[in-house]
């Protein structure tokens, strides 16, 4: 069998005393839209944060792609095409909704000192395509009309839809969601899901933190729990329903002891 | 016109083309990749001095001392103290931007500017101590032969030929990707690195260039001057290349030459038209510094992102269907 895109084995990450991920292991196949569950404080922030680089591995192995990629910061792997979104959106906020996207196109467009003094004509070319191809997501992200406004000006929703957009015009092999379904109305809950969907559908594999189970119920598979740092339980959301041990740690029970 | 006015008029330009080197170079640290370079003027001095013991010939004179001695002439002393500055602006850069964000860098950098003028103000050995360096000669001024008094029309040119080139470089610069990639590290810096930037690099060259724009600055004042001391590159100086900034709008080149107009040409060279009283001989340094104030709260207040905000590049037209020839446009703004 093939290696899994993201394997995750033995990650043990502590703040001071807290031991906030405490040997955590799973493994996310190519293609998939792999779900990351569990109570506040399961780890699966640091767990994300770890995995995209932001924070350091102390202990562990992250394998991203057939390469043990522990040590890399988040730049040398959103190269290698590993993206992450953040909990809060975080747009570029003085740049506008094209130039946002425009950024995120690294590798594609020569960003060196000295292309821009001596290869403004090469620069030229390649950003003509980036536009066109920025406005292309944008167009089916529905924020064409606000290309040239600054991020900032965007209402909360629209910045959801920007930070999924300027990931996905990052070419992505494997996405990281930190919840994107947070504070959103069920309307753009709706749209944002079908994006995804069709982003999957297209090649790229997710991994996303989500606390609404009603999306990851019907998007993801499988879907990993965690609870005190540690991966639960893996497989689908109807397999974790029936565990008592996934309940007894998230789900809960209508009436407990 | 009478030849007063005429000498008054052209100084007042070569100060002012001067200080358009500074505010450019500034706004491609500050400006666009956002470092609080409180250290900024030192790079200006860097350059001065520098450029001046390059023209010099080796100090002999005791009480006159200083570095290298070179007895080299212009461009060459022009490039060696844009070179310094550079160099120092990347050691600077090294420890400093690697390890440190932020406010805590703008604190370190104010460091740099305290020890690099203590040390020069009291090693007469470096550039002549709080004396500094006199008696540099001009450029061309052996060549040509002219009048000290018209020597101002000779600079002009020369002054005018390096802000021409160094604004092609920020203009470039500012409309190019490594621009677009600047601007992304200041608004956020993990987010950057996130989308694959290597955003200790980009600010690092960023810190460089502008180093390298102070450098030339430092160069030219020395050059028309004759002479630098510690005086004339006091922490203030600093602020005020901020000021002029931020009122003329910091991301824009436009905005950094029309700062550098309103402050150093308006206000300083306004201020020092106003009469003096013999009592309150600080009055007018006062005044200057009060007035210089009062534009930067008023901007920020009314216009915050300044006269001439950053440009946002805007795309017209909808996207028409695969085809269409007209599509993609840009328009500059």
């Amino acid at each position: 069998m093939a290696e899994p895109l993201l394997s995750v084995t033995g990650v043990v990450h502590a703040y001071g005393g807290v031991q906030a991920v405490n040997g955590c292991t799973f493994e996310v196949p190519e293609g998939v839209i792999c779900g990351l569950i569990g109570p506040n404080g399961a780890g699966k922030t640091t767990l994300v944060d770890v995995v995209a680089g932001a924070i350091h591995l102390q202990q562990g192995t992250v394998r991203y792609a057939g390469t043990d990629i522990g040590g890399w910061h988040p730049d040398r792997l959103a190269r290698a095409g590993l993206i992450r979104t953040f909990q809060l959106s975080r747009e570029f906020r003085q740049l506008t909704v094209l130039e946002n996207l425009l950024v995120a196109a690294t590798g594609r467009i020569d960003e060196s000192l000295v292309g821009a003094l001596f290869r403004r004509r090469q620069i030229a070319v390649a950003e003509r395509e980036l536009v066109k191809e920025a406005r292309g997501l944008l167009e089916i992200f529905g924020l064409d009309a606000l290309r040239n406004d600054p991020a900032e000006t965007l209402s909360g929703g629209q910045k959801r839809l920007l930070e999924l957009a300027r990931a996905v015009m990052a070419h992505p092999r494997l996405l990281l969601l930190d919840e994107p379904m947070a504070g959103i109305n069920p309307a753009l809950m709706g749209l944002l899901e079908s994006h995804i969907r069709r982003l999957n559908s297209q090649g790229i594999t997710f991994l996303m933190v989500e606390h609404n189970l009603g999306v990851v119920d019907r998007m993801c598979e499988p879907v990993v729990v965690m609870a005190e740092g540690k991966a639960l339980a893996v497989g689908s959301m109807a397999d974790h329903r029936s565990s008592d041990a996934v309940i007894t740690a998230y789900l809960g029970r209508g009436t407990q002891a | 016109m009478p030849h007063d006015l005429n000498y008054y008029l052209a100084t007042l330009a070569v100060y002012f083309l001067i200080y358009c080197v500074l505010t450019l170079g500034l706004n491609i640290t500050f400006g666009m990749a956002g470092i609080f370079d409180f250290s900024y003027i030192t790079f200006m001095a860097i350059g001065a001095y520098f450029a001046g013991v390059a023209v010099l010939p080796p100090s002999n004179v005791p009480g006159l001392q200083w570095i290298l001695g070179l007895n080299l002439g212009f461009p060459v002393d022009l490039l060696i103290g844009a070179l310094a500055a550079g160099v120092f602006g990347l050691l600077i850069g090294l420890v400093a931007i690697r390890r440190i964000r932020s406010d805590y860098l703008a604190m370190v950098l104010v460091a740099v500017w305290t020890i690099t003028w203590s040390v020069t103000s009291t090693t007469i050995g470096l550039f002549n101590g709080q004396q500094g360096l006199i008696g540099v000669p001009q450029p061309f001024e052996a060549q040509l032969g002219v009048n000290p008094n018209d020597y101002v029309f000779v600079f002009i040119p020369i002054a005018a030929a390096a802000l021409a080139i160094l604004f092609a470089v920020a203009y470039c610069i500012e409309r190019s990707p490594f621009g677009r990639a600047l601007r992304a590290t200041r608004e956020d810096q993990d987010v950057a690195a996130a989308f694959g930037k290597r955003t200790v690099r980009l600010r690092l060259t960023a810190m460089v260039v502008g180093s390298v724009y102070a450098g030339v600055a430092g160069a030219l004042t020395i050059e028309f001057l004759s002479a630098m001391s510690p005086n004339a590159w006091a922490i203030i100086e600093t602020v005020i290349i901020f000021s002029a900034l931020i009122v003329g709008g910091r991301g824009n080149v436009f905005g950094a030459v029309l700062g550098a107009l309103l402050v150093r040409i308006l206000i300083i060279e306004g201020t020092g038209l106003l009469p003096t009283l013999p009592d309150h001989p600080e009055l007018i340094g006062a005044t200057r510094n009060i007035l210089i104030g009062l534009l930067v709260i008023v901007v920020l207040y009314f216009r915050p992102q300044g006269v001439i905000p950053e440009r946002r590049r805007r795309y017209f037209e909808s996207r028409k269907p695969a085809g269409d020839a007209s599509a993609e446009v840009p328009k500059r703004g």
